[in-house]
């Protein structure tokens, strides 16, 4: 072979295995769980009797939902906020902006300097973690679902005075 | 021209194809990105549809419905928007 046309299909391999190396695409949401439907029972060893085979219909495997994923806690979240592809990088400059901006209005209420009750907190925290969701549920289902699920724990944290102040630091 | 020429010229035609996917797919998160974040401001926009790149973190944004839109990151680390005429 010629070099020419060595070094051509080698930079086309190149190309090839570049390109087709990419991450594997894993469902944020894990693997299904797939399980055989209850009640269907394996086929017995016994001998087959000599009688044409019929063709099984195809059952469709039962998917089990997902458990329900554990809270986790502030720093966990802010670690996998940071971390998803989910959503990009201004998008997530524009969501620390917010929740600055939410917590400097809970410093503001727990000084007695807001007019804002702690209804109007909970519903500025709620609309926030809607915004969270929407960019995260189609992407990165599990923090989404673990999101959900620390969805109350973090605003009793936010919502009781004493644990606000250490959460500043 | 002489055939390893042609080969690398050939090689670079390749090296073009496959290079053009990766940075469309670059455009279209920068694109997708955008659209978030004025979005998350309230403002209108849709889609964004094309993306002028100003400065490093600094876009000038064209909405499907027309809008247009200066994104950039201020000094103090917010993402502003603003509407352009």
């Amino acid at each position: 072979m010629r070099p020419a046309r060595v070094s051509l299909l080698l930079l086309l391999a190149l190309f090839v295995a570049t390109c087709s190396h990419r991450e594997p695409v894993t469902s944020d949401a894990g693997p299904a769980n797939v399980a055989t439907p209850a009640g269907v029972q394996p086929p017995a060893a016994t001998p087959a009797a000599p009688a044409a085979p019929i063709p099984a219909e195809p059952v469709p495997p039962v998917v089990k939902a997902p458990a329900p994923a554990r809270p986790l806690d502030l720093n966990t979240l802010e670690t996998q906020l940071k971390e998803t592809r989910a959503i990009g990088l201004f998008t997530k400059i524009t969501l620390k902006n917010q929740v600055d901006d939410l917590l400097g209005q809970f410093r503001k209420y727990y000084r007695g300097k807001a007019k804002l009750t702690l209804k109007d907190l909970r519903r500025s925290y709620d609309l926030l973690m809607m915004k969270v969701l929407t960019l995260l549920q189609d992407e990165d289902q599990r923090l989404a679902t673990a999101i959900v699920s620390s969805r109350e724990a973090i605003w009793r944290l936010l919502a009781d005075e004493k644990t606000f102040s250490t959460l500043q630091g | 021209m002489n055939r390893v020429t042609l080969g690398w010229a050939h090689a670079f035609v390749v090296a073009a194809l496959f290079a053009r996917p990766s940075s469309a797919a670059d455009d279209e998160a920068l694109k997708k990105d955008l659209t978030a974040v004025i979005a998350l401001q309230g403002l209108p926009c849709g889609k964004v549809v094309a993306v002028k790149v100003l400065a490093e973190s600094d876009y000038n944004a064209s909405c499907e419905d027309g809008n247009r839109y200066h994104v950039h990151l201020s000094p103090e680390g917010r993402v502003v928007v603003e509407k352009q005429k």
